[in-house]
């Protein structure tokens, strides 16, 4: 039995997944908006002593950055029907994001190494924590790409065709976004 | 648009193959909707089983030698935990909800079927782990459910040193994992399946209530989520979050310098306006029944939407009323007392508005419409106690006492559950095509609405005298009169009584799934499009081979030119007869 859509115009013209992923946006924003409220309200109480950012972080920043670049490359791919240049951007993102999270573990790693635990001071559990919460939407995000990714490599046009290209990209653009506002917010505070 | 030139164009809809595709694992939502009601209304009944516990304790202490302070604490903290969350959000969203949205605007299924099953069995997960933690060693947490640090994750509070608390936080965050699955698929589902006609000012209202209380929900949930994570980071990693320095036994403890109010803050930002996740689908179920079983049009169609709206969005600045006396700035105070003041004027439009559509119209007594009436009593009354409350001069010397515990269950335990019972008589006809037996339905309505009104008005009184809520007993404070302990023995045995009552409704369940009246197709002659389904009840797929279009709006009762007394929303001005 084929589901049709329901005939009532579509909201702002929107399709289905587009919405469900907006959406979800919306609702991981409003937990960084609180994990973020939590850190700045923490911060000023007297135990509060800031760890050194690695700089390593920077690298990680420009890993997530071509990441998103090679999502931007994919999405034009499809759009142009070019199933090639979609591979090629998918991959790029897909190593990408695995590279930043890898980062961020060695991240970790090296804050370990240099005394920096997770429970000596807030300002430290602060940072292991967002850092986390954001690497692990960033690997849901790569079950998604895992999906798509085995797709379009299968050959599947219809990927080509449909919205999930672009919807992974906007959720890789998103994640850079995030991180963006995480990494100011840890690096001036 | 003709049907087929849509967005979801050409996608395949679920085919079940087998039985566990059908019963078990299946993604109709109107199997998944019954797979939560059953599951929302098993976990509910162990709530009530823990609250009478606890009335046991308060009218004959000392009864029970098994009930001690521990697991008194411990039924309070499970009791509130599983019929706020478990319960009553889940069987409002989750049952309700997938089985009302698809039917009610016309579609097929919800928008994502599979995320739908997974909703439900990951509610399923977080209901087990809940049950769990009554089976470690030491029992779940004794809290309380608002799970304050600094005491919850620390020992010698119940559950506090064992695996209770971690247990409780993680059934939570898997909760909330399942509510936005849901809740994704409702938005969807709402803002993009619609029936060709199916304007948004055409939803019916249970529609609009659904998906406001989803917005509540997807938004405010985090702020639980965020909590947790930090909590069981304090619990297990011994961070300082939350916690401040602390000493015991003369011993300064591993934590240092965290903010216990912060947590008060994050669990109020949810917990507030979760009041209203589960007030707005109680206020849909009422708006729904008062309309079809008065037979007349609902009073103020847009006026009920745009209060709605305006509640949803108060809902979220108004948190910090359950704080008054943590120590808050006076202005702050104010502020909060002020926008919850506010809050009552949306809630007061949809109060008159139900009356006024009471107002002069053909009032059937049947079950449903009972439970409305005792709903706009009961509400009221829950209401009008939660503006004394909302003022911070009032709920300083009220907070803590019984008289918060009759408010709040008047107005967020009493009134939801009244709603819910005239829900299920109401569609459950829809669902099983059988009727309800109505005199055991009576019986049930009489013994539970007098009941509940025995039990929580004269907490009240007892609030009046200062008794604080929470306590495991009252023996060794001066102040409290014997008056006290009679009313409270009075109180358990109507506790007992109610709660013995509800298996008259588990019965007439049963009963009449086997033997009750075959239900006609539309038994309450109502509008909406879930009872103008080919079949009765409806088939997978639920519309067979055309959608319906809908023409009007959803409670078009008393047309002149009609000769039934309704007119479905589906049939077109031609064809009125």
């Amino acid at each position: 039995m084929t589901n049709y859509a329901a005939s009532e115009k579509a909201f702002l013209g929107l399709n289905h997944a587009q919405v469900f992923v907006y959406v979800l946006m919306t609702v991981i924003s409003i937990l960084f908006l609180f994990i973020t409220n939590a850190y700045l309200f923490r911060m000023n109480f007297q135990d509060w002593a800031p760890l050194p950012i690695p700089t390593l972080l920077w690298f990680n920043t420009m890993c997530l950055l071509l990441a998103s670049i090679g999502m931007a490359w994919s999405k034009s791919g499809a759009k142009s029907q070019d199933h090639q240049k979609t591979k090629v951007g998918l991959a790029v993102a897909g190593v990408f994001a695995i590279a930043f999270v890898s980062g961020q573990t060695w991240a970790w790693q090296e804050l370990n190494v240099g005394g920096y635990f997770l429970s000596s001071n807030p300002a430290n559990t602060f940072f292991y924590l967002i850092t986390a919460l954001h690497a692990f939407h960033v690997l849901g995000g790569l079950v998604a790409w895992f999906v798509v990714t085995l797709k379009v490599f299968k050959g599947d046009a219809t990927m080509l065709q449909s919205e999930s290209v672009g919807l992974l990209g906007a959720y890789w653009h998103y994640m850079l976004l995030v991180w963006g506002v995480l990494f100011a917010m840890l690096i001036t505070t | 648009m003709d049907q087929n030139s849509a967005t979801y164009e050409g996608q395949q809809m679920y085919d079940p193959k087998g039985w566990w595709d059908t019963y078990v694992f299946s993604q109709d939502h109107k199997v998944i909707a019954l797979q939560y009601v059953c599951v929302a209304l098993a976990i509910g009944l162990t709530g009530m089983f823990l609250s009478l516990l606890m009335r046991m304790q308060l009218g004959f202490p000392g009864l029970f030698e098994s009930i001690d302070a521990g697991s008194y604490y411990q039924d309070v903290t499970m009791h509130g935990m599983i019929m706020v969350i478990y319960l009553l959000t889940a069987l409002f969203l989750g049952g309700f909800g997938n089985y009302l949205i698809p039917l009610m605007l016309g579609c097929r299924d919800m928008a994502f079927p599979f995320v739908n099953m997974l909703s439900f069995w990951m509610y399923f997960l977080s209901v087990i782990i809940l049950v769990a933690s009554f089976f470690v060693e030491s029992g779940p947490t004794g809290a309380g459910w608002t799970l304050y640090p600094p005491q919850s994750i620390l020992e010698g509070t119940p559950g506090g040193d064992g695996a209770g608390i971690i247990l409780m936080l993680a059934s939570l965050a898997v909760f909330i994992v399942a509510f936005t699955m849901g809740g994704l698929n409702y938005i969807t589902t709402v803002l993009q399946s619609r029936a060709k006609g199916m304007t948004l000012m055409r939803m019916p209202l249970i529609i609009w209530c659904i998906f406001l209380a989803t917005f509540l929900g997807l938004l405010a949930f985090p702020a639980l989520l965020v909590g947790a994570i930090m909590l069981i980071f304090d619990r297990v990693l011994e961070t300082s979050f939350f916690m401040p320095e602390i000493f015991k036994g003369g011993e300064v403890l591993d934590y240092g310098g965290g903010s216990p109010v912060l947590f008060q803050h994050l669990f109020w930002f949810f917990g507030h306006p979760e009041v209203y996740i589960i007030a707005l689908p109680a206020f849909g179920i009422i708006s729904e029944l008062i309309s079809v079983h008065a037979r007349k049009n609902i009073f103020g169609y847009n006026m009920m939407v745009w209060a709605l709206i305006a509640i949803a969005g108060i809902a979220f600045i108004v948190w910090a009323h359950h704080m008054y006396v943590a120590g808050m700035n006076p202005y702050l105070g104010f502020f909060f007392a002020t926008t919850t003041l506010i809050i009552a004027v949306p809630t007061a439009i949809k109060v008159y508005n139900w009356v006024l559509t009471l107002w002069n119209a053909n009032i059937k007594m049947t079950v449903p419409m009972l439970y409305c009436l005792a709903f706009l009593v009961t509400f009221l009354n829950g209401g009008l106690t939660g503006l004394f409350l909302g003022n911070v001069a009032v709920d300083v010397p009220l907070s803590d006492t019984y008289f918060v515990v009759g408010h709040f269950h008047m107005v967020m335990a009493v009134s939801p559950v009244l709603a819910l019972f005239g829900g299920l008589y109401h569609w459950y006809p829809s669902v099983t095509g059988r009727m309800l037996d109505d005199t055991l339905g009576k019986i049930h309505f009489w013994i539970t609405f007098v009941g509940t009104y025995l039990i929580y008005f004269p907490m009240h009184y007892i609030g009046f005298l200062g008794v604080p809520r929470r306590y495991y007993s009252n023996d060794q404070y001066d102040f409290i009169p014997q008056s006290v302990a009679d009313l409270n023995q009075f109180i358990t045995i109507c506790a007992l009584i109610v709660g013995a009552a509800q298996f008259i409704l588990l019965y007439n369940f049963i009963k009449s799934f086997y033997k009750g009246a075959i239900a006609p197709k539309n038994p309450w002659g109502a509008c909406t499009l879930e009872w103008q389904t080919l079949e009765s009840p409806p088939g997978h797929g639920n519309w067979g081979e055309q959608l319906p279009v809908v023409y009007r709006w959803p409670y078009e009762y008393g047309l002149p030119e009609a000769t039934a007394d309704f007119v479905p929303q589906n049939v077109p001005d031609e064809q009125i007869t």
